[in-house]
């Protein structure tokens, strides 16, 4: 069995050293692997991705981060992303990596992603430079993110991990005007095109946790506010073909 | 507390934003996802929080911005016990 704990927006700051150590350290207990969807920090600082990346660092499952918009405020982020790496994290951004978990692997493509809305009342990139570069900003992401699920095709199971929401489902308790600040379409459809098992985003921390794609990929908020846990863990037994071998 | 009496709709409008702004740029708070209302000279906060240094930082904050008016911290704490179980997606 392929188990994949996940969490996001743990908004660290001074005040949060050692929050989440103790269950982090026993995460062999329940997970292969530790996915964080972004928002590490409260507000992107050097010191608070320092405190983040002690929390993380040394931990007995491989862990696997992309940044969140909280992560870019101090415009510190290629700062964060260094503490984070030194402290043993894989970062990701239009990149991707893969776990081995029992001769299964697991693929996982991350990046922020962004937002724009949802197909039917979304933004477009049309008029000012601003509107222009805010959604080409999402299109530019979401293509990374579709080619970095097809690199992955082959593996066992694939993860897309996001901050931002690819689908509105999982913003249900959000209120429906800031929609478009809490996702896009654009990353659904990347998912959808290149295929996935899974889908993961944080960001909606007034959202719910289940959702599904238009084309029936499962998604899941793990927004801390919204799992109520320091993770929650999904898992997947390993393909038929594995199987197959297994069993041979 | 000297009481402002029944805010006009349209202040309270305004009122509501900038104990919001405040909430999201102070370094004490960084919160953009908090609850703000205000019901005449009360303003009543709700959301979830990382730390109590952080829930408490809310109320000074917000008090700083509208000092004649009475804050209702109603923010919560995450809740960050291990997980009991998994949920198979296979
Ligand atoms: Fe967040
Ligand atoms: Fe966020």
């Amino acid at each position: 069995m392929i188990r994949i704990a996940a969490v996001a927006d743990i908004h660290f700051g001074a005040d949060s050293s050692g929050m989440l150590r103790a269950q982090f350290e026993d995460l062999t207990h329940h997970a292969d692997m530790l996915l964080v969807a972004g928002d590490l920090t409260k507000c992107g600082g050097p010191d608070e991705g320092a405190v983040v990346a002690r929390e993380l660092t040394g931990l007995p499952v491989p862990v696997v981060a992309v940044l969140g918009n909280h992560d870019y405020h101090s415009d510190e982020q290629a700062t964060v992303r260094s503490h984070l790496e030194d402290a043993g994290v894989t970062v990701l951004e239009g990149e991707t990596t893969t776990v081995d978990v029992d001769g299964a692997r697991v693929g996982i493509a991350g990046t922020k992603g962004f937002g724009g809305g949802f197909a039917g009342a979304c933004g477009t990139d049309f008029g000012e430079p601003e509107m222009k570069a805010f959604v080409r900003h999402t299109m530019a992401l979401a293509e990374g993110l579709e080619h970095g699920l097809r690199s992955l095709e082959g593996c066992d199971v694939r993860v897309a991990l996001l901050h931002y929401s690819p689908v509105r489902d999982t913003l249900a308790g959000e209120r429906a005007e800031i929609f478009p600040f809490l996702g896009s379409y654009l990353l659904a459809e990347a998912v959808d095109h290149a295929g996935a098992d899974l889908a993961l985003h944080g960001h909606a921390h007034a959202g719910v946790e289940k959702g599904v794609t238009p084309g029936g990929v499962l998604v899941r908020n793990v927004a801390q506010p919204v799992i109520k846990h320091a993770y929650n863990v999904y898992t997947f037994e390993p393909s038929r073909a594995l199987h197959a071998d297994a069993h041979a | 507390m000297a009481a402002t009496g029944e805010a006009p709709a349209e202040s309270r409008h305004y009122i509501v934003q900038r104990v919001r702004q405040a909430l999201a740029h102070d370094e004490r708070t960084n919160e953009l996802d908090l609850t703000v209302s205000v019901n005449g000279d009360k303003v009543f906060i709700t959301g979830t929080v990382p730390t109590t240094e952080r829930r408490d930082a809310i109320a000074v904050v917000a008090r700083e911005v509208l000092p004649d008016h009475e804050v209702h911290n109603h923010v919560t704490l995450y809740e960050t016990a291990e997980p009991t179980d998994g949920e198979d997606l296979s």
